[in-house]
């Protein structure tokens, strides 16, 4: 991981040297040796902050987000996952790829600085943790799919053979049994909204969740309001989640978010695939349900 | 003096929850938080007495995240306020720590006092009584001595437990607190205990002089530097014991319907959107530098105290890591002088 640090920071020094960037996206190290987390240099003086480590689980192409009305040119590390979600991105139109500079990084797989944090609180019972990131376990591809330069050895996909088994055990319950799973998971949400802050295919400019007027989702914590939240929120993910599990990562009370995409992935691929979202940017080409004709047979959604 | 020895914990939440709900710090599942005793299961749920805290605070016990305040008939052109839904029954909430009670204390300030009394909030906190747990170990994350809180004498206690191992030392401070002295009688002994030392604190934090230097901060670059990488989502000021804004909405089918609040965060953009469209915070590094100037400069202004409490919940449950206790020590240590 060190030679990947130097070679991060060499492509940095590098890129803002000669202006080819404004802003190099990568990881910093915080307090604890478990806290990596993001940093954005802007000047060649930044550099020498960057690393790369076992913690870098963070999705920075997200971030690309709060940069999209600029001019800036923005050079940014990815990992697998994190590279289908700048394909994800390019797609929506959210940013050109000339402003990119995409250093690509084949991914070993993660640890997850928050549960160690969490781990390490006090808040929670004991817990072994400080394996694989749990995201990391249904990674389909670790090497990045759209990159500049690629740094590393490649890797090789972490997913057992049963991809969607989770899936699958809800599909076998009893409707009654899933709406009770589903009630109780949902009845925790707070509605802090991190799963939509964090996702890289949740850029809309104005959420339908921020609309006053009409207010479409209540803002109450009941079951009926938080439940019209996460069906709005995954519907809107069918076809364009590209698995960084960043939601189900982030999320303070533990909700499933990534059971829920999967089967909307399982979905796609099955009704409308073979088809995995951010595998591959192909300028102009249309990915299911973001295009529409006017001899569909349906004639609605 | 009064002792309530460790093996006649359940007995004593069992009784105490007869008169009142309880709420006790409990792990259930993947969550840690407080909740009413009489959801208890045993086997799934795990008492939290032990740990340092929980990750979901005891605030809204007295302030609902979702409160009903009133419904009403329309009536052409009137209105007819049906019901009004203050809740004044009698609650007990057991185990909450130092930071936990010197936040709501806080809400004691903005809610109950300089000429504006909140009735719901009120309502609640008149019967709330609460057995406060000193606390002598801080976690990883704590610093609430350095936000002037004494984790060893909870402000706004009733009672305060002081664990001295196999027992805790049964302390009651009010009247309140002796009352529940009282209904627990003989399952509290009487004996000599000595109260365990405080252990140092990991996190340093520096916040003296801090409210006053922010001043002449506001428009510091160190802000777009530190926003740079939040998500603006509402994770902190929903795991924090002290954030309170609140939003005023309305449910209404025909010509019925019920006003109610819920919290709301000043990290969404939708919080400051003004009728007319106008936001005065529109983007991400405006609502950041706004939640930390309310915790550590404006509310101190107003109350002669900041509203962070140094419970460290921010700093666990942040996505990308961001941290209360070093961007206090970045104001502090900041050369300000050399700033454009």
């Amino acid at each position: 991981m060190n030679d990947i640090t130097l070679k991060i920071r060499e492509i940095a020094t590098r890129l803002l040297q000669n202006g080819q960037v404004d802003i190099f996206m990568g990881w910093e190290k915080g307090q604890e040796e478990y806290t990596t987390r993001p940093f954005f240099a802007r000047r060649v003086e930044d550099v020498e902050k960057l690393i790369f480590n076992e913690y870098s689980i963070h999705n920075l192409s997200n971030d690309l987000l709060k940069y999209r009305d600029g001019q800036e040119k923005i050079g940014i590390v990815v990992k697998g996952c994190d590279s289908r979600g700048i394909v994800r991105l390019l797609q929506d139109g959210q940013i050109k790829r000339q402003r990119l500079y995409i250093v690509g990084v084949a991914c070993p797989g993660m640890k997850d600085p928050l549960q160690a944090v969490k781990d390490n609180s006090g808040f929670f019972p004991a817990t072994t943790s400080g394996e694989l990131a749990r995201k990391c376990n249904d990674c389909i591809e670790p090497n990045p799919v759209i990159y500049d330069e690629l740094i590393g050895d490649k890797q090789t996909p972490r997913v057992g053979q049963e991809r969607f088994k989770l899936v699958k055990d809800i599909e076998n319950m009893s409707a009654d049994q899933r709406y009770e799973f589903f009630e109780d998971v949902f009845s925790r949400c707070i509605r802090c909204y991190a799963c939509r802050q964090v996702c890289v295919a949740c850029n809309c400019r104005t959420c339908i969740f921020d609309e006053m007027k009409p207010q479409w989702v209540g803002r109450e914590t009941s079951i009926s309001d938080n439940f019209m939240y996460h069906l709005v929120r995954a519907s809107h993910m069918a076809g364009r989640c590209i698995e960084c599990g960043e939601c189900e990562r982030v999320c303070p009370v533990n909700i499933p978010l990534m059971l829920i995409n999967q089967k909307l992935i399982k979905d796609v691929n099955k009704f409308f695939g073979p088809y995995e979202a951010g595998m591959v940017y192909i300028e102009g080409a249309k990915p299911p349900l973001s295009s529409y004709q006017e001899n569909d047979p349906d004639n609605f959604l | 003096m009064p002792i309530l020895s460790k093996s006649k914990i359940k007995d004593v939440l069992n009784q105490l929850s007869q008169n009142a709900e309880l709420f006790v710090p409990l792990a259930r599942g993947d969550e840690s938080g407080f909740y009413s005793w009489n959801s208890y299961q045993e086997g799934s749920d795990r008492l939290m007495l032990d740990a340092l805290n929980v990750l979901l605070p005891p605030k809204s016990i007295v302030f609902p995240q979702t409160e009903r305040m009133y419904s009403f008939t329309g009536n052409g052109t009137t209105v007819e306020i049906k019901e009004t839904f203050e809740s004044p029954q009698p609650r007990i909430i057991f185990g909450l720590r130092a930071c936990d009670a010197a936040a709501i204390a806080c809400f004691d300030d903005v809610f109950l006092t300089m000429g504006f009394v909140d009735s719901f909030y009120q309502a609640r906190r008149d019967n709330t009584t609460i057995v406060a747990h000193a606390c002598y170990q801080p976690g990883a994350n704590c610093f609430c001595e350095a936000m002037g809180v004494d984790p060893t004498e909870p402000v706004n206690a009733d009672v305060i437990i002081r664990d001295t191992g196999d027992s805790y030392i049964w302390e009651s401070k009010t009247d309140k607190g002796e009352k529940l002295s009282a209904a627990l009688g003989a399952l509290l002994e009487n004996k000599e205990a000595k109260s365990p030392q405080l252990q140092p604190f990991k996190q340093q934090a520096n916040y003296e002089g801090v409210a006053e230097k922010l001043k002449g901060m506001f428009e510091d670059p160190m802000w777009e530097e530190l926003a740079s990488t939040c998500q603006t989502c509402g994770i902190c000021t929903y795991v924090c014991p002290s954030c309170y804004c609140f939003d005023i909405q309305v449910k209404s089918w025909g010509d019925e319907g019920y006003r109610f609040r819920c919290y709301d965060s000043c990290m969404y953009s939708e919080y400051t959107l003004m009728a007319g469209g106008h936001n005065p915070r529109s983007n991400e590094q405006e609502r950041f530098r706004n939640r930390f100037l309310h915790k550590l400069q404006f509310f101190s202004e107003r109350y002669g105290k900041p509203l962070c409490t140094g419970c460290g919940r921010c700093i666990v449950a942040c996505p990308v890591g961001i941290n209360i206790v070093q961007i206090i020590n970045q104001v502090k240590e900041a050369d300000t002088s050399v700033r454009a």
